[in-house]
C-alpha cells in the first residue's frame, strides 16, 4: 500500500513531524529542510515512517548543542533507576497505581480516538469524504446518481445506502446491517477483498446472472465459520436470495462507523431504479481539489437536483461534506453525553492515582530527609535536588505509562466484549484498539502525570535542609501528605455517589412494571417469506403453526405478534384523511393475545377471528390513544387512517381499548399505541409466536423448535423469554453502571490505599508516644481507638469536602438517571457510609500494630 | 597552510556539491551521494556536515526563491569556496601519498 506509486499532489506527507520540524528547526532553515523532505517524499512515493525517521533526524541535529545545558541529567537518570529498584516494592506499588488510571484513560482516548480521528482502512484515507445532508438526511435520490457521477469534478463519488436487513444462513436468521452501494464502490475507496471480488458494473444490471452480495470479515469468521469454500454459496434476505462472490477485508467494516456492517449488494438489486430511493455518497477527492472546492462545485450541483425534484421534502436540508474520519457528526453528538461521563470519571480515577503516587513520593522524601541534606551540604544545589526527584516521577511514570497501555488494551478488550450484540448498537463497532495516537496521547498524560505528581515531593526535597538535618521537617509533611489523602477521599466520593446514583436508577427502572404478563412465556421470532406474492399463503402458514404450538403437551397458550417488547413497528395514522399522518407505533397480533399477554380490552370489544368482507379494518387503540386523539369523545367507533404520505390509505374503525403497557423500553412515558388484528393485515411475514408454558419456559423450546424447523418455510431469529427480553432492555443503564461501578471501585481501592499509607506511617512515626502511652497505662482499645480516630478524621472531613463537590459533579449524570432525582439521599447516605467502612479497614491494620507496640522497645528504640 | 582538515563525510560532501555545480541544494546532493556511495544519508545528517563546512569557510550558502512545486518552500542551495576546493585537493595529495607504493593483500592491480 505504502509502495503504490502516486501523483505528487496526491500525497501527503505527515503534518504532525512536518510542523514539528518547522518548529523546533526555526527560521529559513526549516523552510529548506521541510522543503527537501516534501521533494524527497513526493519522489519516493510516500512512506510517512521514512518521512518520520528524516524529520526526527532533523531535529536530533538542531537539539544537540542543547544536550549540554543539562549536564548530568543522565545521572539523575541513571540514580533514580538505582534508587527504584532498591526499593521493588515502592516502585511496583507506583507504577500499578498508575497503570491502573492510565489504563482507564488510555481506552477512553482509544473511544475518542475512533470516534474523531481514526481514518478508513484503505489507501490515502486522508482524501475520503462523505457527503450527506444535515440532519441526517440523504444526499440525493439514486436515479440521479448517474448524472451526479458524471458531472463531478472535484471528487470521484460512490453512492451507498444502509439499511437494516436480516440474513438467512441454512435457516437461522441473524439481523444485520446492510449497506446498498453503486458498483464502483470498490473502486472508489480502493477495496481489495479476501476472497472473491467486489462488484462490477454487470452486477448491477437487472439482467445479470442473479443477485451477489459480499460479506462482511465478521460475518464470515462468525457465522460461517470462515469457510474458505463460501464463494458461491447462497444466503436469503427479506426480500430474496444472494450469491456471495466476495469476503471483504477484515478491518474493512464499512464507511458509517462505528456501525459494523455485515454485507454489501449492489445498487438495483433491491429496488428498481426508478423508485426514487435516496443514497448518501462517499467520494475520494481528486488531485488539487479540497473539501472547499468540492463543496463549492456541490452546491452548484445540489441546486440543479433540486431544481430537477421541486418541493422533495429530503433534499431541503444543506448539503455538509466532512472528512471519513472517525463519526458522523450526528453520530458523534449522540454519544457526546457518554463521552463527558467517562471523561469526568477517568479524570478522577487518574488524579486520585496521581495524588497517590505524590503521597508515595512524600513519604518516601520524609525517609530520605537525611540522605538529601547530606547531599545538599556536600555541595548539591537545590535546583540538582528537583531535577533528581523529577526524574524518579518521570521514570515511575515511564513505567505506569507501559503497563497502562497494556492495561488499556485489556480493558477495551474487557468493554467490547461486554457489550451486548444488537444490531444497530452504535457501541459494537467503536474500535477500542491501541495505535500510535494512543499510545502518544498515554505517553504524554504520564508525562503530564509524573510532573503533577512529582512536584510536591521535589519541592520537599530541594527545600533548604538544615531543618532536615535536624529532623523537624516531618510534621508539615505529614499534614501535606493527610491534606492529599482528603482530597483523594472527597474525590472518589464523587464517584461513590454517582455510582450509587445509577445502582439507584437501574433498580427503580427494574421495578417498574411492564403492564403485560412476562412469567412462563417464551417467544420465537419467526420469518416466513412469501412465495409468489400471495399474503393468504403466509397468514395460513402461521395459522397452522399456531394449531401445532397448541398441541403440544406443556403449552397452555400461544399467540402470535408482529412485535415482541422492546421493539415495536412503526407506521402512520391519522384520525380523519385530511389530517396528515403521524408516525405511530404499533403492532400486528392475533385475536387473542390481549388474554394471552394479559393486556385487558377495557373497553369495546377485541378481534374478531373472522370480519365481514368489505368491511373496515377494527383497531384497537390503548388509553392514551383513545384519550390523546379524541378527548371528551368517545373513542369507540372512530376512524383512522392508516398509511404513510405517498402510501395508499385505508380507513379502519376503532372497536376497543386495550390497557396502556410499556411497548419499546420500561422508562418510557404512556404514548399512544394500537393494534391491528393479524386476521385482517398479513404483515410482511415476520411473527412471533408467543406461548405460555407449564413449568421452565426454556425446558419447552425444544420441541417448539423442532417442529418450526421441520418446516422449511420459517427462518428462526430468536428464542428468549420475555423476562429476558425486558431485562435485555436494560442492557444500557447496566453497561454504564457496571462501567461507573468498576471505576468507582478502582477509585476507592486507589484511595484507601493512600489512607492506608498515611495512617500506618503516623503510627511508625508516633511509635515513641505510643510506647509511652502504653508505659503509663494506656488501654490497647485506646491506642486502636486513637489510630481509628486518626483514619476516621480524615475521611471525616474528606466526606464533608466532597459532599459539594458530588454535587456539583451528579449534575452531569442527570440524562442518565431515567427520572431519578441526582440529589438522592439514598445514594448520597450509601457513598458517605460506604467510606467511613472503607476507612476502618484501611486503618485497622496499622491500629492493630500500634497495639503491638512494646512499650520498653519503643522507648529504648529512640 | 592546509589550515582546515576535513574528514571522510565531509569529503564526500564536498565532492557531491561540485558535482553537481549550480544544481546543488539539498535533494539533489542527498540522492548523489547515496547513488555514488552506496550509503544512506538522513537529511539531519547532511545538513549538520553542511552547516559545519560553512562555518569552516568552506562551503557557502543562499536561499532560492520559494517555488510553488515544493508547497512554497525555498531553496538552500551551496556552492564551494575556493578554501573548499583547496582542503578538497589537499586531503586528496594526503590519501594520494599515503596509497603511493602500498598494495593490499589479494587486491589486483589496477
Amino acid at each position: 500500500m505504502r509502495d503504490r506509486p502516486k501523483t505528487a499532489g496526491e500525497s501527503a506527507c505527515p503534518t504532525i513531524a512536518e510542523a514539528m520540524l518547522r518548529w523546533l528547526v526555526g527560521g529559513r532553515d526549516a523552510d529548506a529542510v521541510s522543503g527537501d523532505l516534501r521533494e524527497a517524499f513526493a519522489a519516493r512515493g510516500g512512506g510517512r515512517l521514512w518521512y518520520w525517521g528524516q524529520a526526527l533526524s532533523c531535529i536530533a541535529v538542531r537539539l544537540s548543542p542543547y544536550r549540554r545545558m543539562l549536564p548530568g541529567l543522565g545521572k539523575d537518570f541513571q540514580y533514580a533507576l538505582r534508587t527504584l529498584r532498591r526499593n521493588p516494592g515502592y516502585a511496583l506499588t507506583a507504577m500499578l497505581c498508575l497503570a491502573l488510571a492510565m489504563g482507564v484513560n488510555t481506552t477512553l482516548f482509544s473511544f475518542l480516538d475512533s470516534m474523531y480521528f481514526r481514518k478508513l482502512p484503505v489507501p490515502d484515507a486522508g482524501r475520503m469524504v462523505l457527503i450527506h445532508r444535515e440532519g441526517d438526511d440523504k444526499f440525493c435520490a439514486w436515479r440521479d446518481f448517474g448524472s451526479v457521477r458524471d458531472s463531478v469534478r472535484s471528487l470521484e463519488p460512490a453512492a451507498q445506502t444502509t439499511f437494516f436487513d436480516s440474513l438467512d444462513i441454512d435457516q437461522i436468521g441473524q439481523y444485520a446491517t446492510v449497506v446498498m452501494v453503486s458498483s464502483n464502490y470498490a473502486k472508489v475507496l480502493r477495496l481489495g477483498a479476501s476472497l472473491g471480488r467486489w462488484f462490477t458494473p454487470a452486477d448491477a444490471l437487472s439482467g445479470a446472472a442473479g443477485p451477489v452480495v459480499v460479506i462482511g470479515d465478521r460475518l464470515w469468521k462468525t457465522r460461517l465459520h470462515g469457510d474458505p469454500a463460501v464463494l458461491g454459496k447462497q444466503i436469503g434476505t427479506l426480500h430474496r436470495t444472494f450469491t456471495i462472490i466476495g469476503v471483504a477485508p477484515p478491518g474493512f467494516r464499512g464507511t458509517s462507523p462505528p456501525l459494523p456492517v455485515d454485507a454489501w449488494v449492489p445498487a438495483n438489486d433491491i429496488r428498481s431504479a426508478a423508485s426514487g430511493f435516496m443514497v448518501d455518497l462517499i467520494g475520494r477527492l481528486s488531485a488539487g481539489s479540497s473539501i472547499d472546492t468540492a463543496m463549492a462545485e456541490m452546491r452548484v450541483l445540489d441546486a440543479r437536483l433540486r431544481a430537477a425534484n421541486p418541493g422533495n421534502p429530503r433534499m431541503q436540508e444543506p448539503i455538509r461534506i466532512e472528512p471519513a474520519s472517525g463519526f458522523r457528526t450526528d453520530t458523534r453528538e449522540r454519544l457526546l453525553s457518554t463521552l463527558w461521563l467517562m471523561s469526568a470519571v477517568s479524570g478522577i480515577v487518574l488524579l486520585i492515582a496521581c495524588v497517590n503516587v505524590a503521597n508515595l513520593l512524600l513519604s518516601r522524601a520524609a525517609v530520605r530527609r537525611h540522605e538529601m541534606a547530606v547531599r545538599q551540604s556536600l555541595g548539591a544545589s537545590r535546583a540538582r535536588l528537583f531535577r533528581a526527584t523529577l526524574a524518579e516521577g518521570l521514570v515511575l511514570a515511564a513505567g505506569g505509562t507501559a503497563l497502562g497501555i497494556i492495561a488499556g488494551y485489556w480493558t477495551g478488550r474487557a468493554i467490547e466484549w461486554a457489550i451486548p450484540f444488537l444490531p444497530a448498537t452504535y457501541y459494537r463497532g467503536i474500535g477500542l484498539g491501541v495505535d500510535w495516537r494512543v499510545a502518544l496521547f498515554a505517553g504524554g498524560v504520564g508525562f503530564a502525570s509524573a510532573i503533577l505528581f512529582s512536584l510536591p515531593p521535589a519541592f520537599a526535597n530541594s527545600r533548604n535542609l538544615h531543618a532536615g538535618l535536624r529532623g523537624g521537617d516531618g510534621v508539615r509533611l505529614s499534614r501535606q501528605r493527610e491534606f492529599y489523602s482528603l482530597a483523594q477521599v472527597a474525590l472518589s466520593l464523587t464517584l461513590l455517589v454517582s455510582t450509587g446514583l445509577m445502582l439507584r436508577a437501574l433498580q427503580r427502572v427494574q421495578n417498574i412494571d411492564p403492564k403485560f404478563a412476562t412469567d412462563h412465556r417464551l417467544y420465537v421470532e419467526l420469518f416466513a417469506a412469501q412465495k409468489g406474492g400471495k399474503p393468504e399463503a403466509v397468514t395460513q402458514l402461521f395459522t397452522g403453526l399456531l394449531d401445532q404450538a397448541r398441541a403440544l403437551p406443556g403449552v397452555l397458550e400461544a399467540t402470535l405478534a408482529w412485535e415482541v417488547f422492546p421493539g415495536t413497528g412503526s407506521t402512520c395514522a391519522s384520525p380523519s384523511p385530511q389530517e396528515p399522518p403521524r408516525q405511530m407505533r404499533s403492532n400486528t397480533v392475533e385475536p387473542n393475545y390481549f388474554e394471552t399477554m394479559r393486556v385487558p380490552v377495557v373497553k369495546g370489544r377485541g378481534f374478531g377471528m373472522k370480519s365481514a368482507p368489505g368491511s373496515p379494518a377494527d383497531v384497537v387503540v390503548n388509553e392514551t390513544m383513545a384519550r390523546t386523539w379524541w378527548p371528551g369523545e368517545e373513542a369507540i367507533g372512530q376512524r383512522v387512517w392508516l398509511g404513510c404520505e405517498g402510501e395508499k390509505r385505508e380507513m379502519a374503525q376503532v372497536v376497543g381499548i386495550a390497557r396502556d403497557s410499556k411497548y419499546e423500553s420500561l422508562s418510557e412515558d404512556a404514548k399512544p399505541f394500537f393494534y391491528l388484528s393479524r386476521r385482517q393485515a398479513a404483515g410482511n411475514g415476520y411473527f412471533s409466536l408467543i406461548v405460555r408454558t407449564a413449568g421452565d419456559p426454556y425446558g419447552w423450546a425444544k420441541p417448539l423448535l423442532s417442529q418450526v424447523r421441520g418446516n422449511p418455510d420459517f427462518t428462526v431469529y430468536e428464542v428468549k423469554t420475555l423476562e429476558d427480553a425486558v431485562a435485555a432492555s436494560l442492557w444500557g443503564i447496566k453497561w454504564r453502571a457496571g462501567l461507573l461501578a468498576s471505576l468507582g471501585l478502582l477509585a476507592i481501592v486507589l484511595a484507601a490505599m493512600g489512607l492506608y499509607g498515611v495512617v500506618a506511617y503516623a503510627v511508625s512515626q508516633r511509635t515513641r508516644e505510643i510506647g509511652v502511652r502504653m508505659a503509663l497505662g494506656a488501654a490497647p482499645g485506646d491506642v486502636q481507638w486513637m489510630v481509628l480516630a486518626h483514619g476516621l478524621r480524615i475521611t471525616g472531613l474528606g466526606i464533608l469536602g466532597g459532599l459539594p463537590l458530588s454535587v456539583a459533579a451528579v449534575k452531569l449524570l442527570r440524562g442518565f438517571l431515567y427520572g431519578l432525582s441526582p440529589f438522592d439521599p439514598v445514594a448520597f447516605a450509601a457513598a458517605g457510609v460506604a467510606w467511613l467502612m472503607v476507612a476502618m479497614l484501611a486503618s485497622w491494620y496499622p491500629a492493630r500494630r500500634a497495639t503491638r507496640v512494646d512499650p520498653l522497645t519503643a522507648l529504648k528504640y529512640e | 597552510m592546509p589550515s582546515a582538515y576535513i574528514g571522510e563525510f565531509e569529503q564526500i560532501v564536498l565532492l557531491a556539491v561540485l558535482r553537481l555545480g549550480d544544481q546543488a541544494y539539498g535533494v539533489p546532493t542527498r540522492a548523489e551521494i547515496e547513488k555514488r556511495t552506496g550509503r544512506r544519508v538522513t537529511v539531519g545528517a547532511l545538513y549538520a556536515t553542511l552547516d559545519r563546512l560553512e562555518s569552516k569557510g568552506l562551503v557557502h550558502s543562499w536561499f532560492a526563491d520559494p517555488t510553488p512545486q515544493r508547497g512554497g518552500r525555498s531553496k538552500r542551495y551551496f556552492k564551494l569556496l575556493p578554501e573548499g576546493v583547496e582542503a578538497l585537493s589537499v586531503s586528496k595529495t594526503m590519501l594520494d601519498r599515503m596509497w603511493r607504493g602500498v598494495r593490499l593483500k589479494g587486491a589486483s592491480d589496477a
